[in-house]
């Protein structure tokens, strides 16, 4: 996995280049905007790590300048600013993740392989997780290589669920994924769905957080 | 006198009444003068007349006025006279007036040389009665004057009262005004003579704001500018812990002190960013409910690391609020559970509401906090045990100073009361929620079991 790192502080990128390529990244760093854009057309990395704070442009426009030529390039956000606002702008100019400084070495690698297995998902169209594989295309799911029946909204619910692996998937975001907008949901149709699933693929897969949502383990 | 109004009441009415003193006094005098010189014009008519009708032959004891006395004489004669006058000259035998006392009273006398007959005349009148009559004139005068006094303090009591109006408005428009308000007074033409005043408190205003807003900038910049390098040293104190040739105690005591200064810059900037005129702009209707699964999912990890349970009890829950500082109220309280709860303990969070208020109530299984404490657990800086907190976990003592921050910013409250657990801390915070609660059942939401 090739990741260009566009980051001006010679402090961090050593530091991240040494860390990244211990996890068996292949670094290639730049530290400015307009390098940034000139490697993305000549050397098409599989990921973008993008400081926002870049000497010669504003990151964002870096971000908008990538986007307006590669949709598909997974682009992770790394900024010195922490608001809601520049959250959302980030995520607004395309951004797939947004990371705050300082972070968590453990977080940013958590982030990553969300972004790689999004890369390998949309190659393969197939997510796998322990035992249990999502064919996207197919709209198959196996267990142990057994082919399992799914309702179509259980396939979305086990799809939204696997893509987060790892992370808390709260009740709100789970039934806005599965219902159109502005139609009804019963109160109690996500726990329904849920219980379906852990018949299907065993009762240990996905875990509840008591009134938050539903995770499952990313390993 | 601390009033303006009062001051300037009593001056106007003390200066009014004293010029109508001095003109009545004025009056008074220029009045005597008139009245002496009409009375004295009398007298010598009167004279005059007498000396007319006046016979040739004696007439003593005639009856007059009690205030008038007369005497014709002819060279020593005393040819006749009044019967109140004595039997010497009442006054000189000569042209012009003079005053004398006789019988008892003072008197105003006149002499008059008749030309036909050779008479004296002389004539008086009781000065007494010329002043009663004169006073009487003036004391009438006055009498209005008096009477008006009162009229015209309560008049000018209004007049003063109008006057100062527009200096109330500005009083009242400073008064009003929240302490972090740094806009402009809303007086669109002000008075001439208020006019500098509020000019420069809108430059003063203006000035305050500009200070207040370098302040922010300074800090959200010195803490900008402190994070990379923070980041820095973290992943260089990563990278140092999977170097097989670090002592593992030095690369985990490091760990910490980073955590630690990282974690110090982080609630500094919360602080600064909890002043409350950051946020009265940006309050909207926000579901405390959605909003609390939203943080207890992104923290989940922290939660997950020490083995510890964490649910939500939790109800729809409208308040009208910053989304970023009810988050981060949200993500203190429960960075606190994490911290201060043993590996393997439980943490309940309950939103719903209570009254008009939403309450939000942050439980744990934790070691508690001695009663004698939890005032002063919102201070700045406080830390319970100091360093020595057997959780061992580092803190910089700000998260419960900007949770109470926020708190007031949504002019709510916080307590500290026992959870619901054997030991532990509840923090129990209630917030104006946006809708009296409903009593009426929820509308019935379609049951779709049937997938499609």
């Amino acid at each position: 996995m090739r990741i260009l790192l566009v980051e001006d502080d010679r402090s961090i990128t050593q530091a991240l280049e040494r860390a990244l390529r211990t996890q068996g990244y292949s670094v290639n760093t730049v530290v400015d905007g307009k390098s940034a854009l000139l490697a993305v057309a000549s050397d098409r990395p599989d990921l973008v790590v993008l400081d926002l704070g870049l000497p010669d442009m504003d990151g964002l426009d870096v971000l908008k300048l990538i986007r307006g030529r590669d949709v598909d390039l997974p682009v992770l956000l790394l900024t010195a600013r922490a608001g809601v606002d520049d959250k959302v702008a980030g995520l607004d100019c395309g951004a797939d993740d947004y990371l705050a400084k300082p972070f968590e070495m453990s977080e940013l690698f958590a982030r990553l392989r969300v972004m790689e297995r999004r890369l390998t998902t949309a190659r393969t169209a197939e997510i796998t997780i322990g035992t249990v594989t999502l064919d996207i295309n197919h709209n198959l799911v196996t267990v142990d290589g057994e082919a399992v029946e799914l309702s179509r909204r259980e396939f979305m619910l086990l799809k939204s669920l696997m893509e987060n692996a790892g992370r808390v998937q709260t009740r709100d975001t789970l039934e806005s994924r599965l219902y159109s907008w502005g139609e009804e949901v019963s109160s109690n149709a996500l726990e329904v769905h849920v219980h379906h699933l852990r018949k299907k693929l065993g009762a240990a897969f996905i875990k509840t957080v008591r009134g938050v949502g539903y995770r499952i383990d990313s390993e | 006198m601390n009033s303006i109004r009062v001051f300037l009441v009593v001056v106007i009415l003390a200066v009014i009444t004293l010029f109508s003193f001095l003109a009545a006094l004025r009056g008074y005098q220029s009045s005597m003068l008139e009245a002496e010189r009409l009375f004295d014009k009398q007298l010598l008519d009167t004279a005059r007349l007498i000396a007319n009708i006046h016979t040739e032959h004696t007439a003593r004891n005639i009856g007059s006025e009690a205030s008038l006395a007369f005497q014709v004489w002819h060279g020593e004669r005393l040819i006749a006279g009044s019967r109140n006058a004595p039997e010497t000259p009442i006054a000189p035998f000569e042209h012009g007036f003079d005053h004398a006392n006789f019988a008892g009273y003072r008197w105003r006398t006149a002499g008059y040389l008749d030309p036909a007959s050779g008479n004296w005349i002389l004539v008086a009148d009781r000065a007494d009665l010329r002043y009663a009559l004169a006073e009487n004139v003036i004391l009438e005068s006055l009498f209005p004057t008096l009477v008006g006094l009162p009229v015209v303090g309560v008049l000018i009591w209004f007049i003063v009262t109008g006057g100062l109006r527009p200096l109330r408005t500005l009083a009242r428009e400073l008064a009003a005004r929240q302490a972090d308000d740094l806009s402009p007074l809303a007086i669109a033409t002000p008075k001439k003579e208020l006019e500098q005043i509020v000019t420069s408190s809108n430059g003063l205003l203006q000035r305050l704001e500009t200070a207040l807003l370098r302040e922010r900038q300074f800090a959200s910049d010195a803490a900008h500018e402190l994070r990379t390098p923070i980041a820095a040293l973290k992943l260089e104190v990563y990278n140092l812990t999977r170097d097989p040739g670090t002592e593992a105690g030095l690369a985990g005591e490091l760990e910490h002190t980073v955590e630690r200064l990282g974690h110090i810059v982080e609630q500094i900037l919360d602080l600064y960013r909890s002043s409350p005129d950051r946020y009265n702009a940006t309050f909207e209707r926000i579901d405390l409910d959605a909003l609390a699964r939203e943080v207890v999912a992104g923290m989940f990890d922290a939660f997950e690391r020490k083995r510890q349970g964490i649910e939500l009890d939790g109800a729809p829950c409208p308040v009208l609020g910053d989304r970023f500082a009810l988050r981060t109220l949200l993500e203190n309280l429960l960075s606190n559970a994490n911290k201060y709860t043993p590996a393997g303990g439980r943490i309940l969070v309950s939103v719903g509401r209570s009254g008009d208020n939403a309450r939000l109530v942050v439980e744990d299984s934790g070691p508690g906090i001695p009663e004698d404490q939890r005032a002063a657990v919102f201070e700045r800086f406080y830390r319970i045990g100091r360093d020595r907190h057997p959780s061992g976990e580092s803190g910089c003592g700000l998260g419960l100073a900007i949770v109470k921050r926020l708190v007031e910013l949504h002019r709510g409250s916080i307590h500290i009361g026992p959870s619901r657990f054997a030991s532990g801390t509840a923090f129990t915070v209630s917030i104006p929620a946006t809708e009296p609660p409903t009593t009426a059942p929820r509308a019935p939401r379609k049951q779709d079991g049937s997938d499609s």
